[in-house]
């Protein structure tokens, strides 16, 4: 009685709880579809049909196997994302940093900061494609805007947030400019720089995504508007929504991890 | 004061960045002054072409100012329509997003064993892209009208729901037990009732998290509208219309709804703005 106890009081187990919960009232739903529906498979399959279709040999697009489609093509999505974060998040730094250094350029450019954020820049993708002409440079711009207004205004906000106590000794130690950057802004603003990131990380994924589907040139959202078609199984779909949501997941778990190693100092108990 | 007065006599002549610093007008003024130049020269930059010269592109893809000025004008009944259609998406489902997060959030606060999983697989969901999101509900909501304007409103609203949810979720729950701890121990002095402290202690102490969630959910909840149209059945809507205006290669119309749903965002945040500070006025 005691070992169930301590195993239902432990910080995983409602989560556990909660995802077995989803699970069998998916399954419930995919019941009721099947019974009723003559094309179940689009509205609610199975979740092993799901699994079935993950593992077996049958090729779906030319030379390619599910599973293999949708791990090469999120692999294209990805390392488009990635470099949009990348681009995003080091601008984002370097503008708060900025900003940080002159007031004047911070009342200049706080405003738009905070425009960017209202204007849907996802709406705006089909624009920029326009305007680029290249599917890869576009995607590239939308990620890194997209990224760039999280890091910047939240590591300008972690520079505010250093206490007037640690300048003051930065004074006494007659520490020059460089090094208060270095030992006392910078470290203090990583925190908020990390929850930056991983406001940002999904959202560049986002990204991507959509700017597959606005035009066929690989990736997760090619593959997904082609076989919402029925260019191939519809599982194929499936295991697109699932893997997205995972990657979405995966991602800000990952940035958690890279934010205990980079400064350990969060780490929590 | 006399002394103030002779060293002040006595000192060099302040710089005039200095004496910018230390005019409390010029500073506020210049939080305006500024920022207005700059639109003032990226404007200039628009209707100059300059900018069309350094991306490369002609008056055709990047059409200026005053042209899409004109366009808004002269649709702009269309224009209103397919605003009401994104606008009341995305409010419906801001709406019932809060509400569904808020109240999982207070059932987390309650019973915090079940509740935290319950949180954390609501904040899961945060993390799914609407582009995963939107197709399957459109799926899921085929049987609930026969007309496909009503049907893909639904599957609009509950893609927006989702988004909402998770977000008002998370910040609620840290606005309902991130308490001080004093007015919890004087709660407890009280012996008052579980009830009793969530009306008078946790959900006040809430409210400013709310504020903080709604501000991350508003852009968020139009973003998503706009990209959930996007895979919708029915066409309509201001983020539809961008994209079938591009396919049309009529981008300077493609423009005025762009140009629609920046106000859209700008308009919605400043009157989230104005709300937060009737609201709040005794917490500050």
């Amino acid at each position: 009685m005691k070992k169930i106890k301590a195993i239902t009081g432990t910080k995983w187990f409602s989560s556990f709880l909660w995802i077995v919960l989803l699970i069998i009232a998916w399954e419930v739903g995919a019941m009721v579809v099947a019974a009723t529906k003559r094309t179940p498979e689009n509205i609610l399959p199975h979740l092993y049909q799901i699994i079935a279709a993950a593992f077996s040999g049958k090729k779906v697009t030319g030379d390619m196997t599910a599973v293999q489609a949708v791990l090469s093509s999120a692999g294209l999505t990805l390392i488009r994302a990635l470099l949009g974060f990348i681009i995003g998040a080091v601008i984002g730094f370097l503008f708060a940093l900025l900003m940080k250094m002159s007031g004047m350029v911070e009342k200049i450019l706080f405003p738009y900061l905070m425009l960017i954020q209202l204007i849907p820049v996802l709406g705006i993708a089909p624009i920029i494609l326009a305007i680029t002409g290249d599917i890869n440079i576009s995607r590239v711009i939308i990620a890194a805007i997209l990224s760039f207004y999280p890091v910047a205004a939240n590591t300008l906000a972690g520079f505010k947030s250093v206490e007037q106590e640690k300048y003051d000794l930065m004074f006494i130690y007659a520490a020059k400019r460089r090094s208060l950057y270095t030992k006392v802004l910078i470290p203090a603003s990583l925190p908020y720089l990390f929850t930056g990131f991983k406001i940002a990380a999904p959202m560049a994924v986002t990204a991507s995504i959509l700017v597959d589907t606005l035009q066929g040139d690989g990736g997760l959202g090619c593959l997904l508007s082609q076989s919402l078609k029925h260019a191939m199984s519809i599982h194929v779909f499936w295991l697109i929504v699932f893997f997205s949501a995972f990657l979405g997941i995966v991602i800000s778990k990952v940035i958690g991890l890279i934010e205990v190693g980079i400064a350990p100092w969060r780490r929590r108990v | 004061m006399e002394r103030e007065v002779r060293l002040q006599k006595i000192g060099r002549r302040k710089t005039l960045r200095q004496r910018a610093k230390e005019n409390r007008k010029w500073q506020k003024a210049s939080t305006i002054v500024l920022p207005v130049i700059l639109g003032v020269i990226l404007v200039g930059l628009w209707q100059g072409q300059v900018l069309h010269g350094w991306f490369h592109t002609d008056t055709f893809t990047l059409p200026l100012l005053d042209k899409i000025g004109g366009i808004m004008f002269d649709i702009k009944d269309k224009i209103l329509i397919n605003t009401l259609s994104t606008v009341s998406v995305a409010f419906i489902g801001l709406l019932v997003g809060s509400l569904l997060g808020y109240l999982v959030a207070v059932l987390a606060a309650m019973f915090p064993k079940i509740g935290m999983g319950g949180l954390s697989v609501i904040g899961a969901f945060a993390s799914i892209p609407v582009v995963a999101l939107a197709p399957v509900l459109n799926n899921w909501t085929k049987d609930v009208s026969s007309q496909a304007s009503i049907r893909s409103m639904v599957s609009k609203i509950i893609v927006v729901t989702l988004i909402c949810a998770a977000d008002m979720g998370l910040n609620a729950y840290r606005g309902l037990t991130e308490i001080k701890p004093f007015s919890e121990d004087l709660m407890a002095i009280y012996a008052a009732p579980k009830r009793t402290v969530l009306w008078k202690l946790r959900l006040p102490n809430s409210l400013p998290y709310v504020f903080t969630a709604l501000k991350v959910s508003v852009p968020a909840s139009i973003m998503t509208a706009i990209v959930s149209e996007y895979f919708a059945e029915y066409i309509t809507g201001v983020g539809r219309q961008i994209r079938e205006n591009i396919v049309l290669a009529q981008y300077s119309t493609a423009w005025a709804y762009i140009a629609t749903a920046c106000l859209i965002g700008v308009i919605s945040y400043v009157i989230l703005m104005a709300l937060q500070s009737i609201l709040l006025r005794r917490y500050h």
